[in-house]
């Protein structure tokens, strides 16, 4: 316990003497700029072209529901699943999936949806070509959306539903114009002339075109369990756990930075002369870097939830699970300083090290959805994105602060973190007994 | 100088070293004896073996064959109880540049299982030996050559090692702290402690030395007390002439 202290206290005292460690950037080479242009192609196609997935309920009992569909479909913005695993959606089911995390949206269009555009149409062209007031009111076309969904991509969504909505509606306005428009000449002039002599001057209607502008269908936004969030997650909530994590993962390059200058140095060679285990040295550096990991970890939430507010962002919600959030904090943490460890093994110079750790981390983070979510990416993408540990911390904290997640619920992402520094150490200890037997 | 077994602090017994890829050993049948409070120069040529002998010897490297036992405690059997008894001053300065010479004594003084309470009289009379007390709050960086050499040595005698192993621990420094440093392994060698020194001075080799071995492709090729050999060698008058007569004139930087 006294060699692991010394080794903890000598470590943080290095590390409060290495400023050149904390400065380290690099230029981001070929590999990282393919991947995320790869990611960006994606991402601006989700928000402008297609590709967004989204699950659609049809509960109308007329043809506006199915034509709403055609229409979405037809323009290209969303592409719509109807049934999972070849049974047709129900609202609940359809629900359950994205709240599962399957799926970001759901499009549920009542089943009043025809009727209600019907006459909402009838009444609103009536009252134009009257001139009255416009009072109509039908039930929402419901958007249920999974709470980890970033805003821009939940704008784009909404925004291609309410163009479908606003071609449809378009569309029944003008049928009924059409119609109605001789209806009411032939009423009006009945009204004021009585059965019109022959070449007497004919007058229009006064016409109101407010209802070009008035619509008919409402939207509404609903989170899948409303019960469980009082606020919507917010972008604040979604950026810095993701953030937090990338600049956690950033200690790689310090700490692998100590274990190869101390190999250069020779202090390494004499440790290994002395009746200290290799266990106790790196378990020394894993540990003082775990500390300041964490600490890092809370001065991010700190500026969440302090510093940033002051800008006019939202404020930081921590969810209600604080031993969750520290379980995964120092699960993430650990990941870090293990793959630390391994690349400074491994590694022969520091510059090595720190080419190889940042472009690695930038890469791991981009595949975990550090930087665009991992649902935009095309889909051979998504299934790489599994393999970053940034993106089972990325789930894990996203779980507890918009999820209202629990220890038990971020297990399966704190457990692949756990794996992936024992997996680190282990091969690092193999490499570092093998120095010490000289082989 | 002959000594009885009982005498015998260090011994290799046939050692044998091939680094994987090598064609050549590193070390070759290598045998020698080193009596207890002695001061062994290990001499030889660049690529001689000097510094994989010593490796071997502090735990840092394993033979191919051979045994070697220190304090009757196999080095590779025993590494452990090895690293109890041994001290090692690299011809690398193996020291934290951005702590001071105290910090960095205070360090290795933990990892040396140094008790609590000695610590800081052991760090006081080990920086006074190398002549440091004044400026052992000072980053090891701003040291001068000199300075960090003994520096170096400080941690290398912290503990008071039975034997203690240095890898030419005066290369490029000042002819003051050269002085100082032998004098202060004389001064420690009268106290008990045997010490086994590499170095490419022959003079100095000469000057503190019980006992040489020459090594040369791994192997030994003259050994005994530096006065002794340079008498039983017609035409050499001192041990600088002996070597290069042993072990030619041609450069070794290629090995």
């Amino acid at each position: 316990m006294i060699l692991l202290w010394a080794n903890i206290k000598k470590e943080l005292l290095l590390l409060s003497r290495d400023r050149v460690s904390l400065l380290v950037l690099f230029v981001m080479p070929m590999l990282l700029v393919m991947i995320l242009s790869l990611i960006q192609d994606d991402l601006f196609r989700a928000t402008g072209e297609t590709t967004t997935t989204a699950l659609f309920v049809n509960d109308d009992s007329g043809t506006a529901g199915a034509l709403l569909q055609q229409e979405l479909e037809t323009n290209g913005a969303l592409e719509l699943v109807t049934e999972i695993a070849g049974e047709s959606l129900n609202r609940e089911r359809a629900k359950q999936a994205v709240f599962d995390g399957d799926f970001q949206f759901v499009i549920v269009v009542p089943e009043t949806f025809s009727a209600e555009l019907d006459a909402g149409a009838e009444a609103s062209v009536q009252a134009g070509l009257r001139n009255e007031e416009i009072t109509t009111k039908s039930s929402p076309v419901t958007i249920v959306f999974d709470p980890a969904v970033r805003g821009a991509y939940r704008s784009a969504v909404i925004n291609a539903l309410r163009l479908g909505v606003v071609g449809l509606e378009l569309n029944r306005k003008s049928e009924v114009f059409d119609r109605l428009l001789p209806l009411e000449l032939q009423r009006s002039m009945t009204a004021k002339f009585g059965s019109m002599p022959p070449g007497s001057e004919m007058e229009m209607p006064t016409v109101s075109f407010d209802w070009t502008s008035q619509g008919l269908i409402e939207l509404q936004e609903e989170l899948a369990a409303p019960e469980k969030y009082t606020t919507l997650p917010t972008s604040v909530q979604q950026n810095v756990p993701a953030w937090t994590l990338f600049g956690m993962f950033f200690i790689v390059i310090p700490l692998a930075g100590t274990l190869i200058r101390e190999r250069q140095e020779g202090t390494l060679t004499r440790l290994m002369t002395m009746p200290v285990s290799s266990s106790s040295i790196l378990l020394g550096k894993v540990i003082a870097h775990l500390a300041i990991c964490m600490i890092q970890f809370v001065l991010m939430l700190a500026a969440g939830r302090f510093i940033l507010p002051l800008f006019g962002t939202p404020v930081l919600e921590l969810g209600s699970a604080p031993i969750a959030l520290i379980v995964v904090a120092s699960s993430a943490a650990l990941a870090a300083c293990g793959y630390g460890i391994l690349v400074g093994t491994i590694a022969k110079s520091y510059d090595q090290a720190s080419i190889f750790g940042a472009v690695s981390i930038v890469i791991a983070a981009a595949l975990g959805g550090v930087m665009v979510p991992v649902y935009v990416m095309p889909r051979f993408m998504q299934e790489l994105s599994i393999i970053s540990p940034l993106g089972w911390g990325l789930e894990a904290f996203l779980d507890i602060f918009v999820r209202d997640g629990n220890v038990t619920s971020v297990l399966p992402q704190v457990l692949p973190l756990l794996g992936f520094f024992l997996i680190c150490i282990a091969i690092a200890m193999v490499v570092f007994y093998r120095w010490r037997r000289g082989s | 100088m002959a000594a009885s077994s009982a005498d015998i602090i260090l011994a290799t017994d046939h050692l044998h070293k091939v680094y994987a890829g090598a064609s050549e050993p590193a070390v070759a049948d290598l045998s020698f004896n080193v009596a207890r409070g002695t001061i062994f120069g290990l001499l030889g040529p660049n690529g001689a073996g000097k510094t994989t002998t010593i490796s071997i010897l502090t735990t840092l490297l394993q033979p191919t064959s051979g045994k070697a036992t220190i304090i009757d405690y196999d080095v590779v059997r025993h590494a452990k109880k090895v690293r109890h008894k041994i001290g090692l001053v690299p011809q690398d300065i193996a020291l934290y540049p951005s702590l001071t010479a105290r910090e960095n004594l205070n360090y290795f003084a933990r990892i040396l299982h140094l008790p609590k309470k000695m610590i800081a009289s052991r760090i006081e009379e080990s920086l006074e030996l190398v002549g440091l007390l004044d400026c052992a709050d000072r980053r090891i960086a701003t040291y001068s050559g000199g300075m960090k050499r003994r520096a170096n040595l400080a941690v290398g005698i912290l503990h008071k090692p039975e034997i203690l192993f240095l890898d030419e621990p005066t290369v490029g420094i000042d002819a003051q702290s050269r002085n100082l440093i032998l004098e202060r392994l004389e001064g420690l060698n009268r106290a008990g402690m045997t010490i086994i020194y590499t170095t490419h001075y022959m003079e100095e080799a000469q000057q503190i030395c019980d006992e040489v071995a020459i090594v040369d492709m791994g192997r030994v090729i003259a050994s005994g007390a530096p006065q002794q050999l340079v008498e039983a060698a017609p035409g050499c008058k001192n041990l600088e002439e002996l070597f290069l007569e042993l072990t030619g004139k041609q450069l070794r930087d290629q090995r």
